[in-house]
């Protein structure tokens, strides 16, 4: 199984951008959703996760608000911004460009 | 832009609200256990064990933490500040290693960015017209055979480039000279300017009062009209706006006052009045009498400017090879035109003076690694304790950027004065040096140069820290016997830089001092001492009247007492702006004048007895008499140089010479007289061709009248000032004495040897500062070991050569790598020495020596204390 660790460098990054994108969501809804949008496939620890979240809001790419939550509690939600727009599209573009090419070099022979 | 902004806000937030953001991250990652929980409670987990897989799911949350705030850039800060916290405390507990510290840096800093602001003014700061970067010089060029010639351009050759060019907005040429100015009561002296129309077009510039010239004003034979400066306008007609149409009257026309310029506008060299330029009827190509500008077309480069002038100036060369043969033209940026005599000294001083700031720096830096060995146990405690070796590069280099700071505001305040200093101290003919202000750029440059010096200095005991090895360090604790090897090789080798730098400054210095010397010690051709100048200009066209004052005024001076001769010339030595220089025939005038290729002499009026007045030795014939008159046979006086270029071994007396000047009629020489240095100490003499005023009036019009005294000139000026104004109320005077025309042409170099020598004395100083610093502190390092020896029987003497030795090895090293650079970098003064080679051996002889004796002088007090260590004392230490 592979852990995001392993992921390509950044690929957190585009994965976070993507779930995001549907609709503001906490720490823990966004690993949730990521295991399982990947079928269990993808793990992501919070070792990983709020650094990663942290990073991404410094640059301006998502934006966090505490808001109630379904359970009742404070939760720190995150949504994406105009630029983290752009730059899930642009990640996209170049995941696709990049795994299309391994994916090319994997299946010949 | 606004990416930007956000990422700064977190960056405060996270730094200035930390609690805040940390208790954010704690609810947070709290928040996410809690629903780790749940979710085990919901798959039916006791809630302890829930609580316990959860807690194992996340991992290590204090690390989660840490990298969240790693990636908020908070620790990268949080260290700053602690590092300014540490780094003030360790300075503050050594108030007298940070003052000299400071002090070092400040000198430094202070002395470059008073030069700076210097050189800003001057070289840098774009003139204050609009456009700057469109106005432009157009300067003829020649050939080698007749350079002299330069720089200024025909009437008639200009109006060919007016009409033929289509690169420039406007184009105009101008002439610029001190003339007697009558606006009020009496006469005086002001700078006028004479400009072809489209002169004020090229800077762009409207009147600030009036208007311009009209069209019908500046034709030849009408009453023309005058422009006067801001200035002029204030001190003159006390800014009244009745000024339009006042009566001016110079050169011997009464002109109204047609408008002002608007404040600061000068051009050319600070002139206050502006008159239209009537070209005279039979202007020449040959005639060089003016100075050219243009304004560029908007998007014209000034290459695609110069491309269009030259093709212009080899079509006249084709068509008018007579006069035109060899001439070009340059197109060059205005401000590069008129700072292109400075720039290489200023930058030269700039150089040097940054020589000095390396030097400081290497001696803060000594100064730093000093106390870095006193630290080495203390870096290596912090790095048994986990401090990474980066981390403690980092702190030492925040301790001397905090040595940067004040020494950066310490040097500007020395810069303060230190550019007032260099601005009273320059010479005054420098142009836009009255412009020299301490402003943004100033500033900046002053901002730059403190953390590049403190990066610079910092960098070596940080380099060094990380080099320290924890477990020497730890072992060697309480023990100061042994000297870590490659601090004091680190330190020598910041000890020998230094010696080198100031070794290769004070080799420049010596070179400009030398010929300082030489300047002021060469043969002149005549005695400056116990001589006043009296300039005075006679307001008239007729050249009676001004025939008159001088043979009115001349004999009573010379009758006064204390006057032994009196005499007057249109240009003295010392003013060669004021002479003439252009071709000139011997026994016949050529239908055909080669002036191009043929001989030329300088051209001077004078009154009879000047040559007495100026001390010049008449060699053979005879001086000119009060006999030799308009009506008379023309004759001249030529000079020695003119002799062996023309007549070599003949005889000059008796033969007949043509000097075209306001006329062409032969002139028999009746005279030879020595050389004289016309155009001050550093130019050496050229063919000069004398004339009397009674046969050349036209250009006697204004004479500075020479007086010998008795003692002191100046105090004959009063007397002198009466006379005149009895003779002629009209007439303006300027008092001098030739040793202060001499002191004027000499100022330049005083300028560059003052300030090369101010600066090659700071290197000395504080290169032996460093000398002495380090050998002191050696001595320290070593007094145990100084005391076994001893203790084993070694004598004060070999104790004395243990320490001296040290230091002459790098005094040599120093001195040799000095030397090797001084004479590699001294031929960049070559144009600035006068009877001086760039590689002159006694010179580099006498700044090995100085520089032998202070360095072992340095050793020396370091070497006297180690041997007067008492051993024992020096052995219960350990």
């Amino acid at each position: 199984m592979s852990k995001p660790t392993d992921l390509v460098q950044g690929t957190l990054d585009l994965l976070i951008l993507k779930i995001v994108a549907l609709e503001p969501m906490h720490g823990w809804a966004i690993a949730q959703r990521i295991r399982q949008m990947s079928s269990e496939v993808l793990q992501v620890g919070q070792s990983a996760l709020y650094p990663a979240l942290h990073k991404l809001e410094q640059q301006g790419w998502i934006e966090a608000e505490w808001k109630i939550s379904e359970t009742n509690r404070r939760a720190k939600y995150y949504s994406l911004t105009r630029a983290g727009r752009r730059a899930l599209a642009e990640e996209s573009a170049n995941w696709e460009r990049l795994s299309g090419a391994i994916s090319a070099i994997v299946r010949t022979g | 832009m606004s990416r930007w902004l956000t990422q700064l806000r977190f960056v405060f937030r996270s730094v200035f609200r930390r609690e805040a953001v940390d208790q954010d991250l704690d609810e947070e990652l709290q928040d996410h256990l809690q629903r780790e929980i749940d979710e085990g409670l919901k798959a039916g987990l006791a809630p302890r064990e829930a609580r316990y897989a959860a807690l194992r799911a996340m991992g290590a949350i204090a690390k989660s933490k840490e990298e969240s705030r790693d990636m908020r850039r908070v620790n990268f800060i949080d260290d700053f500040v602690w590092d300014l916290r540490y780094a003030s405390r360790s300075l503050r507990r050594s108030p007298g290693f940070a003052a000299l510290a400071v002090m070092i840096m400040a000198l430094g800093i202070g002395a470059n960015t008073a030069v700076f602001s210097v050189v800003r003014a001057v070289l840098l700061k774009p003139l204050a017209y609009r456009d700057p970067d469109r106005i432009v010089a157009l300067t003829g060029t020649v050939s080698e055979a007749r350079k002299g010639l330069y720089r200024q351009v025909s009437a008639v050759d200009f109006q060919d480039w007016h009409d033929q060019s289509s690169s420039f907005d406007a184009m105009a040429y101008y002439v610029s000279r001190e003339t007697s100015v009558l606006s009020g009561p009496s006469a005086e002296y002001a700078r006028v300017g004479a400009v072809s129309p489209e002169f004020f077009r090229v800077f762009a510039i409207e009147p600030l009062v009036g208007r311009f010239f009209t069209v019908e004003e500046t034709k030849p034979g009408s009453s023309g009209a005058v422009m006067i400066s801001y200035a002029y306008w204030q001190s003159h007609f006390g800014g009244d706006s009745r000024v339009l149409g006042q009566a001016i009257r110079m050169f011997g026309r009464t002109m109204p006052v047609a408008g002002v310029l608007p404040p600061g506008f000068q051009f050319p060299d600070k002139t206050d009045l502006w008159m239209p330029a009537f070209p005279r009827p039979g202007e020449t190509r040959g005639g060089l009498n003016y100075l050219a500008a243009a304004r560029l077309r908007a998007n014209v480069s000034v290459e695609r400017a110069q491309a269009e002038m030259s093709s212009i100036a080899q079509r006249l060369e084709r068509e008018y090879p007579l006069t035109n043969k060899g001439r070009g033209v340059a197109v060059t940026g205005m401000r590069d035109q008129m700072v292109g005599d400075v720039r290489a000294p200023l930058y030269l001083l700039f150089g040097a003076v940054s020589v000095v700031l390396l030097i400081s720096c290497a001696n803060t830096a000594t100064l730093l690694l000093g106390k870095a060995t006193a630290r080495t146990r203390e870096v290596a405690v912090r790095v048994a304790l986990g401090a990474s070796r980066r981390r403690i590069g980092r702190q030492l280099i925040t301790e001397s950027l905090l040595l940067a700071f004040p020494a950066g505001v310490a040097g500007l305040l020395i810069a303060y004065w230190g550019s007032e200093a260099l601005v009273a101290l320059a010479p005054a003919n420098l142009p836009r040096l009255g412009e020299t202000s301490i402003d943004m750029w100033v500033l900046a440059f002053t901002l730059g140069i403190s953390l590049a010096t403190s990066l610079l200095f910092g960098i070596v005991p940080a380099l060094y820290a990380s080099k320290v090895d924890m477990n020497d360090a730890l072992k060697q604790a309480g023990s100061r016997s042994v000297t870590g090897g490659g601090l004091a090789r680190m330190r020598g080798a910041l000890v020998v830089a230094e010696i080198a730098l100031a070794v290769t400054l004070l080799g420049g210095a010596g070179l400009l001092i030398k010929s300082y010397v030489a300047l002021n010690t060469v043969a002149l051709g005549f005695h400056p001492e116990h001589a006043l100048v009296m300039r005075a200009t006679v307001p008239s066209l007729t050249p009676e009247d001004a025939g008159q004052f001088f043979s009115g005024v001349l004999p009573q001076i010379a009758a006064l007492p204390g006057v032994s001769a009196a005499g007057a010339a249109m240009s003295p030595p010392g003013e060669l702006s004021s002479g003439s220089y252009g071709a000139y025939f011997v026994d016949h005038m050529p239908d055909q004048p080669d002036i191009i290729s043929g001989p030329a002499a300088m051209k001077n009026v004078v009154a009879p007895g000047t040559f007495a007045a100026l001390g010049i030795p008449l060699k053979s014939g005879r001086d000119f008499s009060d006999a030799d008159t308009r009506g008379k046979a023309f004759v001249a006086v030529v000079n020695e140089a003119l002799v062996r270029e023309s007549f070599r071994d003949e005889n000059p007396i008796g033969r007949r010479i043509f000097c075209p000047f306001d006329s062409s009629d032969g002139m028999t020489i009746i005279g030879v007289v020595g050389d004289v240095r016309q155009g001050g100490p550093d130019r050496d003499p050229r063919p000069e061709c004398y004339m009397t005023y009674r046969q050349h009036a036209f250009n006697g019009n204004t004479l500075s009248v020479v007086v010998r005294t008795a003692g002191d000139p100046a105090a004959l000026t009063e007397t002198l000032r009466r006379l005149a104004r009895e003779t002629s109320p009209a007439v303006p005077m300027k008092f001098t004495t030739m040793e202060t025309v001499l002191a004027d042409n000499l100022a330049a170099p005083r300028f560059r040897t003052l300030l090369f020598g101010l600066f090659a004395g700071l290197a000395v100083s504080l290169a032996t500062a460093g000398v002495y610093g380090v050998m002191a502190f050696a001595v320290g390092q070593r007094s145990s070991e100084i005391g076994l020896r001893m203790a084993l029987g070694a004598t004060t003497g070999s104790v004395l050569r243990l320490i001296i030795r040290q230091g002459f090895v790098c005094a040599s090293l120093g001195l040799a790598l000095g030397l090797a650079a001084a004479v590699a970098s001294t031929r960049l003064l070559t144009s600035m020495l006068f009877q001086v080679q760039p590689n002159d051996p006694w010179v580099y002889l006498a700044v090995a020596v100085l520089l032998g004796v202070v360095t072992l002088a340095a050793c020396y007090v370091p070497a006297r204390r180690a041997s007067k260590i008492d051993p024992l004392a020096a052995l219960r230490q350990e």
